[in-house]
């Protein structure tokens, strides 16, 4: 009896944690898209400035939608972490979601975009650049970005400076690590002298590094290939041993508003590559849209994860309308009506390729001046001229 | 009560959950993520219990373990299942790197072996043409098709989850119930005491080791063909040592069960309820649980369950017995 007793309350247990989980069915006329993403972990920063993009997302298309179709969110916090991305896929698949549009890290975006390939669903995401990623062959893979569109960007921007040499500063990650890579051949082909330095993730104080730089290498510019805390490191190091160079120069997650408002002194003359100016002054009409729904929602100013998670998510509700007018809304509908699309949007030209890569994307660059990030790089981009030589320190 | 409890829990792990939540990926996916977090449990606990060794390095064991089978299938065409064995004796073979910190006790033991495990991490960045470096490996072959069986669907996985959690149960069960079990049990009280009496102390602690080492190794290569991707931050993350010896000490690490009990608990509450009541922020209130159960009851779930169920007579019995 004891038994039985103990067996009915582990039933009992499960049901009710089972029954938290039940699930609504999505309707025909409605399109529910599922998105994870980090919002809390150590990617919560990003995941929350890539969840805001996919909400404004939603409310674009519904608003252009009215009366026809109506657009659901249903988000998981993944927590940073791979598998519970994975489960939360899983729990979206379960809920009837159409579609995926979200993630951030490819370590996060690699296993969950596989479950949603198992899951015969499409999957949209502008936080992973490893190039595997897209190389799995998956019908369902898109991306609107490209490490090799923020590769341009500073191989641009370099050549223009006209340097002779320059010293890269780049995590051992897997995206960071290609992105050296990437950008130490295209200068090496460009007659530059380039050295690397790579280094652990979790290093986290890079004088050595910086002194090397400083005494062996004597190139005139860093380039920097890492994430925001790494940035910030290697710039406290360079403060204070002021290296004879012309030019910081960092890849993603710096020129935003944010690391202007909080790191002003640290930041000061520091380029990074973004899609638009800070403050942002949206004037097109496309533009406009965006900022308009994002402000209804949120009081901050967008930054690119907002802008990416905006355009991914409204290209992909796109894709939806065009694939349930066609009659077939299945991953091959989604997945042909999504490579059809060649369109402008607010983060550049958006078009993709047999893998479901965008090889339209280029980044911009924009470099810190006094609070605000303007354009300098590409000609027919900028907003204002770059300070060079110039660094933080001088 | 052991061995009807043990037959309940079979029925529901083997009957009950598969026929009911077969169908739905995501909560037979959950049930099988609580298991794995359950096997390396019952692995800490084996070690922490018998040897006295209290580990905070689990996570090189499973990093090894994931890794070997990873590339053995990839890199070498090794089949799965046998890859599954191999990453156990993968993990095996790296603690026996460990074995100069069997010579210490308590804190010390334990922070050495989490020196291993960032040094086993730092192997597998460093070693890029093995290991894939910090990118890791992606599409790693999932579980196959074996007798007509898909083990590779989300149920697949579970049942050999499943498997090899009680595999590892079982193996505890009877070096518990060895005359080197009574020995290893002596040495958790008295290490001094069991060398007096003639007792090979060092002998029985590296047996041990190796024994959990195998268990948690064979649980990160399945976790490696599961998840079908590996990078060294995730293979060898803290979380897989810390979920752990959570979930044994709230289930009751000197208990034979308790460390399965307790991760099914924690993990299947945490993400189906205290998730749903609370999507960020959740962990708070699964914080607050386990250090309520901590202060309320040291000795875990389980002992509380047993209490309450079992007949008065056995409780006195219970009491005064060791693991």
């Amino acid at each position: 009896m004891k038994v039985l007793k103990l067996s009915s309350v582990l039933a009992c247990a499960l049901g009710a944690a089972v029954s938290f989980a039940q699930v609504d069915t999505a309707h025909a006329e409605k399109f529910v898209i599922g998105e994870h993403t980090p919002l809390t972990g150590s990617l919560a920063r990003v995941g929350t400035g890539s969840h805001r993009g996919v909400v404004t997302g939603i409310k674009v298309l519904n608003d252009k939608y009215k009366g026809q179709h109506t657009f659901e969110l249903k988000t998981i916090d993944d927590e940073s972490n791979p598998a519970k991305a994975v489960s939360a896929v899983e729990k979206l698949a379960s809920q009837g979601v159409i579609a995926f549009s979200g993630g951030y890290a490819s370590g996060v975006i690699g296993p969950a975009s596989e479950a949603a390939n198992k899951a015969n669903l499409p999957y949209i995401t502008f936080g992973g650049v490893a190039t595997a990623l897209s190389q799995r062959g998956h019908e369902g893979f898109f991306r609107i970005n490209s490490a090799a569109g923020y590769g341009k960007a500073v191989v641009g921007l370099v050549s223009e400076m006209d340097l002779k040499s320059v010293s890269i500063a780049y995590s051992n990650k897997e995206a960071t690590h290609k992105m050296a890579e990437y950008i130490e051949k295209k200068l090496g082909e460009k007659g530059l002298k380039v050295s690397t330095h790579e280094y652990d993730a979790h290093v986290k104080d890079f004088k050595s590094i910086v002194n090397k730089i400083k005494l062996r290498d004597r190139s005139e510019a860093i380039i920097m290939v890492g994430y925001e805390s790494e940035y910030v490191g290697i710039l406290r190091a360079a403060n204070l041993l002021k290296p004879n160079v012309k030019a910081m120069i960092g890849v993603w997650s710096l020129a935003t508003g944010k690391m202007a408002k909080e790191f002003p002194d640290l930041m000061k003359n520091v380029y990074g590559t973004a899609m638009l100016p800070f403050p942002v002054s949206f004037d097109k009409p496309k533009q406009q849209t965006f900022y308009q729904a994002y402000k209804a929602n949120y009081e901050e100013e967008p930054s690119y994860l907002e802008q990416f998670g905006y355009v991914q998510t409204r290209l992909l509700g796109e894709a939806i309308v065009r694939a349930f007018d066609k009659g077939d809304t299945s991953l091959k509908g989604i997945a042909t009506e999504l490579r059809k699309t060649d369109e402008m949007t607010i983060s550049g030209r958006v078009r993709f390729d047999e893998k479901g890569d965008n090889p339209e994307f280029v980044q911009r660059v924009g470099q810190h001046q006094g609070g605000k990030i303007p354009l300098v790089w590409p000609a027919e981009e900028k907003t204002g001229e770059k300070v060079f030589p110039g660094t933080p320190w001088n | 009560m052991n061995i009807k409890f043990s037959a309940a829990f079979a029925i529901v792990m083997y009957l009950v959950i598969p026929f009911t939540l077969g169908d739905n990926n995501y909560l037979i996916g959950l049930v099988a993520s609580a298991l794995i977090i359950a096997g390396i449990a019952v692995a800490w606990a084996l070690l922490g219990n018998l040897g006295g060794m209290v580990s905070f390095g689990h996570a090189a064991f499973f990093g090894v373990g994931a890794y070997t089978s990873a590339v053995l299938t990839m890199d070498h065409g090794v089949p799965v299942f046998v890859a599954l064995v191999m990453g156990g004796i993968g993990a095996s073979i790296s603690s026996i790197f460990m074995m100069p910190a069997l010579r210490l006790r308590g804190p010390y033991f334990a922070l050495a072996i989490l020196a291993y495990a960032e040094i086993f991490k730092i192997l597998a960045v460093e070693a890029t043409s093995i290991t894939g470096g910090a990118g890791g490996l992606l599409s790693i072959p999932t579980l196959p098709v074996f007798m007509g069986i898909d083990f590779g669907t989300k149920l697949g996985g579970y049942i050999v989850i499943l498997n090899i959690v009680c595999l590892t149960l079982i193996t505890y069960h009877f070096i518990r119930k060895s005359t080197y079990g009574l020995a290893l049990k002596a040495m958790h009280d008295s290490e001094m005491a069991t060398r007096i009496v003639g007792v090979p102390a060092t002998y029985l602690k590296i047996v041990m080791l190796l024994v959990s080492a195998f268990m948690t190794g064979s649980i990160g290569a399945f976790n490696a063909h599961y998840i079908n991707f590996l990078e060294p931050d995730y293979a060898f993350s803290g979380s897989w040592t810390i979920f752990p010896i959570v979930a044994a000490i709230f289930g009751g690490y000197r208990t034979l069960s308790g460390p399965v009990l307790g991760a099914l608990f924690i993990y299947l509450v945490d993400q189906l309820v205290f998730k749903s009541v609370m999507p960020q922020g959740h962990q708070l209130i699964l914080g607050a649980m386990l250090a309520g159960m901590i202060i309320l009851s040291p000795s875990g779930l389980l002992p509380i369950l047993t209490k309450f169920f079992a007949p008065k007579k056995n409780i006195k019995k219970a009491e005064g017995q060791h693991a």
